[in-house]
Formats: C-alpha cells, sequence, structure tokens
C-alpha cells in the first residue's frame, strides 16, 4: 500500500516536470511561430495575442481580490486615448505616451477605485458594465478628444527615437517582451506579501479584515494594478492599429477579456496566457463565420465554468488526479 | 410649453410601462436564482422572431402569436434552466458569466438562423389619436393595454395563486421556503421559464415597433438592467417604481436636452444609486 502511493507520488511529481517542460516548450514555439514562418497574417495574429494576453493579465490581477470587472475594455480604451493624444496632440515621443497611459489609467482607477469596490460580487459587476456604457456615451459626446463616432485615424507608428516599429514584424517583438514583463510582474506580485494579501481578500474578505489586512486598500492597490496594465495594452494597441473608435470599447471587449480569463485560469498565473492564446487566433482564422465562433466561444464558457471552474489550467492536475484514482 | 411637458409625460409613462414588462423577468430570476441573467434580452429577441413568423410568415391571430412566445420560452427556459444554470446554485458570479456565454450562444444561433437584416413587423393599427395636441400613436396604445393586461395577469399569478406564494417565499429565504414544503426543484426552472416568456412576451408585443432582428435584444436588457439597479435586484416594486423614473427621465431629458444627454444622465445616476445605495431603492438590505 505504501509502496503504491510513493510510485504514483513518483509518477505525479515526473508528469508534472514532463508537463511544465511540455507547456514551456509549447509557449516558445508559439512566440517563435511568426518568425520562423514569416508571414505577415501570423505576425498580426501573434501580436494580437500578446496584447490580450496582456490586458487579460491586468483583469486576472482584479480578480485576485475577487471582483469581476466588466469596464476592463473602457480602461484599455482610457489608456489608448491618452497615448494617442499624448503623440498626437502634444507631439511627444511614443514612450511617453505609453508611461502616460499607465499612469492615467492608474489615476483613473485610484480616484474611482474607492467607492466602487465596497460593492462586491454581483453589484460590482452591475456597476462595472455601467461603467463601461457610460464611458463609451461619453467618448461619442466629446468628438474632440475622441474624434467621435468616426473615430481617429493615423495614429503614428511606436518608435524609439528613429527606430520606428511601422511593420508587423518589427512590432512583435516590443509586443512579446511587453507581454513577457507583465506575466513576471504578475508573478511577483503572486510570489510578495501583496499577492498573499490578495488571495485572502479573495478567499474571506470578512476574515482578512479582522486578521488586520487593510482590505480597501488591499482592493484599491488590485484594482490600480491590473487597471494600469489596461492603459499599457491599451497605448500599445493605438500604435499598432493605428485607428481609435469609442466603438471599440464596446461592451464586448470586456466581455471578451473575461472569457479569456474564465477559459485559461480565474486565479492562476498562466491563465490569461491560455486562454489569450487559444481564444484570440479564432476570429482570424474563422473570419467568414463570426457567428460560429461567438457560438463556440459560448458554450466553451459555460462548459469550462461547469467542468473545469479553475479553467483549462487546471486541466493536467485534474487529469494527474484521475490518473492516481486509479 | 405646457403640451411639450404633458407630451412628453405621456410618452414617459409608455416608455416605463415598456420596460416594466423586461425588467418584471429579469427581476424575478435574479429574486428566485439569484442569477444575473445577461441572456434576458436574447430572450426578448426570440420572442420576437417568434411573433414575426407567428402573424407575419404564418398569418395566425395576433394574440396567438404571443401566446405562441409565451409557450415556446417557458418550455426553453425550463430546459435551459436544467442544462445551463443547474450547477451554478449559490454561486451568483459564475452564474452570471455562464449567462453572458448563453447570450452569446442564442444571439449567434439567431444570427446563423435568421441572417444580420431587420426584418419588419406588419402593425396591427395604425395612425394616432390626438386629445387636444397630445399625440398617442395607435400601435402604442394596443402594446401599452397589451403589457397592462399581461402585468395584471402576472401580478394575480405572483400574488394569489399557490405557485406564486411559493415563487414569493423562494425570493425571501430559499431555505424556509424549502422547509415549508416548497418544491424548490421545480420552481427553479419554473422561475427562469417565467422570466423568459415575460421578455419573449414583450419582444413579440414590440416587434411592430422596434422591429425585428437577432440584435434587438441589446437595448431591452440594458434597460431592465437600470431599472434593476435603480429598484433593487429582486425587488418587484422596487422594478415598477424605477422602471416609470426611468421612463420620464428619458422623455423628459431627451424631449429637453437631447437623446444622447438623457442616456448620460441616466447612467449617471444609476452609478449614483449604486453608490449610495446598492441594493437600489426598495431592495433589501445585503453586499
Amino acid at each position: 500500500m505504501e509502496k503504491s502511493t510513493a510510485q504514483t507520488g513518483v509518477t505525479q511529481a515526473s508528469f508534472w516536470t514532463v508537463g511544465r517542460g511540455a507547456f514551456a516548450l509549447a509557449l516558445l514555439a508559439a512566440a517563435l511561430f511568426p518568425v520562423i514562418s514569416g508571414s505577415t497574417f501570423h505576425f498580426h495574429i501573434a501580436i494580437m495575442i500578446c496584447l490580450a494576453i496582456i490586458a487579460t493579465m491586468g483583469l486576472g490581477v482584479i480578480a485576485r481580490v475577487g471582483q469581476l470587472s466588466l469596464c476592463h475594455g473602457a480602461f484599455v480604451g482610457v489608456g489608448a486615448y491618452t497615448s494617442m493624444l499624448m503623440v498626437m496632440r502634444l507631439e511627444l515621443p511614443f514612450m511617453a505616451g505609453v508611461v502616460a497611459a499607465v499612469v492615467v489609467t492608474s489615476l483613473v482607477a485610484a480616484l474611482i477605485g474607492g467607492p466602487l469596490l465596497r460593492l462586491r460580487g454581483v453589484y460590482f459587476v452591475l456597476i462595472t458594465f455601467a461603467l463601461n456604457e457610460l464611458f463609451r456615451l461619453v467618448m461619442l459626446e466629446f468628438p474632440g478628444l475622441s474624434g467621435g463616432s468616426s473615430g481617429i485615424a493615423n495614429i503614428p507608428a511606436a518608435s524609439f527615437g528613429s527606430l520606428v516599429l511601422d511593420e508587423k514584424a518589427t512590432f512583435y517583438p516590443l509586443a512579446l517582451i511587453s507581454a513577457v514583463l507583465v506575466v513576471a510582474l504578475v508573478a511577483l506580485v503572486d510570489r510578495s506579501m501583496i499577492g498573499r494579501r490578495f488571495s485572502a481578500v479573495e478567499e474571506n474578505i470578512t476574515l482578512a479584515e479582522s486578521t488586520g489586512i487593510a482590505t480597501a486598500r488591499t482592493q484599491n492597490l488590485a484594482f490600480i494594478i491590473g487597471s494600469g496594465i489596461a492603459g499599457f495594452a491599451g497605448a500599445l494597441m493605438a500604435h499598432y492599429i493605428g485607428f481609435l473608435s469609442p466603438e471599440t470599447f464596446h461592451f464586448e471587449l470586456s466581455v471578451s477579456y473575461i472569457i479569456m480569463l474564465v477559459v485559461g485560469g480565474r486565479l492562476a498565473l498562466w491563465g490569461p496566457v491560455v486562454g489569450a492564446l487559444i481564444l484570440t487566433p479564432l476570429p482570424e482564422f474563422l473570419r467568414g463565420a463570426m457567428e460560429f465562433q461567438h457560438v463556440f466561444y459560448g458554450v466553451a464558457l459555460i462548459v469550462i465554468l461547469s467542468f473545469l471552474p479553475n479553467g483549462l489550467v487546471s486541466l493536467p492536475d485534474r487529469l494527474a488526479r484521475l490518473g492516481g484514482r486509479k | 410649453m405646457s403640451f411639450l411637458i404633458i407630451q412628453s409625460l405621456v410618452n414617459g409613462v409608455i416608455l416605463g410601462l415598456l420596460y416594466l414588462l423586461m425588467a418584471i423577468g429579469f427581476t424575478l430570476v435574479f429574486g428566485i436564482m439569484r442569477v444575473v441573467n445577461f441572456a434576458h434580452g436574447e430572450f426578448y429577441m426570440l420572442g420576437a422572431f417568434a411573433a414575426y413568423f407567428a402573424f407575419a410568415v404564418a398569418g395566425l391571430p395576433y394574440p396567438v402569436a404571443v401566446a405562441g412566445a409565451f409557450g415556446g420560452a417557458i418550455v426553453l427556459g425550463a430546459i435551459i434552466e436544467r442544462v445551463v444554470f443547474r450547477p451554478f446554485r449559490g454561486d451568483e458570479l459564475s452564474g452570471m458569466i455562464a449567462s453572458i456565454g448563453l447570450a452569446l450562444i442564442l444571439q449567434n444561433l439567431a444570427l446563423i438562423a435568421f441572417g444580420p437584416d431587420p426584418l419588419s413587423m406588419p402593425s396591427l393599427v395604425s395612425g394616432a389619436y390626438n386629445w387636444g395636441g397630445i399625440i398617442l400613436p395607435k400601435s402604442r396604445v394596443v402594446v401599452i393595454l397589451g403589457s397592462m393586461v399581461i402585468l395584471a395577469i402576472f401580478y394575480y399569478f405572483l400574488m394569489h395563486t399557490r405557485t406564486g406564494r411559493a415563487l414569493r417565499a423562494l425570493v425571501q429565504d430559499r431555505e424556509i421556503a424549502a422547509a415549508y414544503g416548497v418544491r424548490v426543484e421545480l420552481m427553479y426552472p419554473l422561475g427562469l421559464a417565467l422570466g423568459a416568456a415575460l421578455a419573449a412576451m414583450a419582444g413579440a408585443f414590440m416587434a411592430p415597433l422596434f422591429g425585428v432582428s437577432p440584435f434587438v435584444g441589446g437595448t431591452p436588457l440594458l434597460k431592465a438592467f437600470i431599472v434593476v439597479i435603480l429598484g433593487g435586484l429582486g425587488s418587484i416594486p422596487g422594478a415598477v417604481i424605477a422602471s416609470m423614473l426611468l421612463g420620464l427621465i428619458e422623455s423628459t431629458t431627451s424631449t429637453f436636452f437631447g437623446a444622447s444627454t438623457a442616456d448620460i444622465v441616466v447612467f449617471a445616476l444609476v452609478i449614483a444609486v449604486l453608490l449610495v445605495r446598492p441594493s437600489g431603492l426598495l431592495g433589501h438590505k445585503e453586499a
């Protein structure tokens, strides 16, 4: 009996090392794929995946204190518009635009976070839903800032001094490095004291409060970090796509981030990466059949929620446990 | 000027009634199942299609079309409760995310089946009543009378029948209701089925006014959301007051300041209410 448990322990451990190795290799292969194929279309998809990873990572940080934000797309929008205005109106360099986008979104989150985060659960979801609509309506109302419903085109490409990243192949390294940096940042947060406070608040806010954690401040911090990351994604997006319209930041954008987060794994570090990797390429490959793809999204969301509430990331663990039980 | 005020008040009450039909099913579903149902608007859309095919295509009488939408939605709602929402009982957040998935599925299945082009539903009546300058289109009068009949029947069902009492008991306290013999296993599917059926009838009634397409569910869902936030999630009297309030605010603000200002004012009000009184005007204290 003892021997058999020891054996399954060994197989499980090796399963894990093999699994992790395979996951790392798959990520590397995915990252290098466009470089090897050299196709601009593949570069485009890879860039969109990186942008989705960054934004969804931000949503994941907010989810770490147990809150689901339906205005994440609006924060991506705030970042995109801030950077666009900095670069196009004030003629600042691209980097300044990105920094401004992160600072402004974090400030907005800090300002509204206090009263907003007193609400929890479905009430928080409802107010963030209303905020996302409000953002879109206000942007449509002020065409001087946003270009109104016709949007703003010809946003300058990302550049560092004389190095202009105006092609997909040259923008991709920037997008990839940014995604890696954001994942690393969130990993750091997870390992720090702050990360432990986040999960304490997520698990039981009353208990967290009674053990001396400043729950309001902890939630605010997660909201500020998550929204700042969204702003970063927005700035990159603005200078990559070169076109912004209030309709880009429709409620559906927020929903797509939620789908990626839930499908990948709500609280797992690699959840957003897995979710974005699987769900972003679909619209590009299924161009002609948007509605089939949306049906697939809906089914995936419900199936994952019912059978794998911790997302696809928890699948190997589930399989290992099933195997161990036999 | 006073004409303008009275006209906009009348319009406001009409709008309010339409919103109420939508919001009451939404709030009932939340009260019973604790699910914020993002797919509520899709039941409205399906009801509009059902009425279109029954009335405009098959040539059945209008009341039969509405009854068909009602029956179809009851069956569909009960099935969906079993298949989609059952695993998420007691988990508000997951239930809500699942309803987002459900909305995507229903809307895009409709898109596959019926195509994106809006269909126009013929009106039942044409012309308008004119009372000393206050204009009331007859098609709207029909919708209002229909809504009032449905709301009256629903009110009677909820307040004076055994099943209605069971549903209300469930809204107040699930465990105690179950202990007193309310059959939760029947009431959950019934709750979603009724919510879906109310939305589908709203869709069937409003199809002649707002057209029929896979995307028509978005706006009514948004209005139901706003009404329910203002009135309190799960509170039916709250929904009544809030939908009238919303109708009046929208029509007066858009008469005097324009439609987009009306939208912004409404959303600002929603956010203010959520911050000051998250449980809404008449909701129970929680959260």
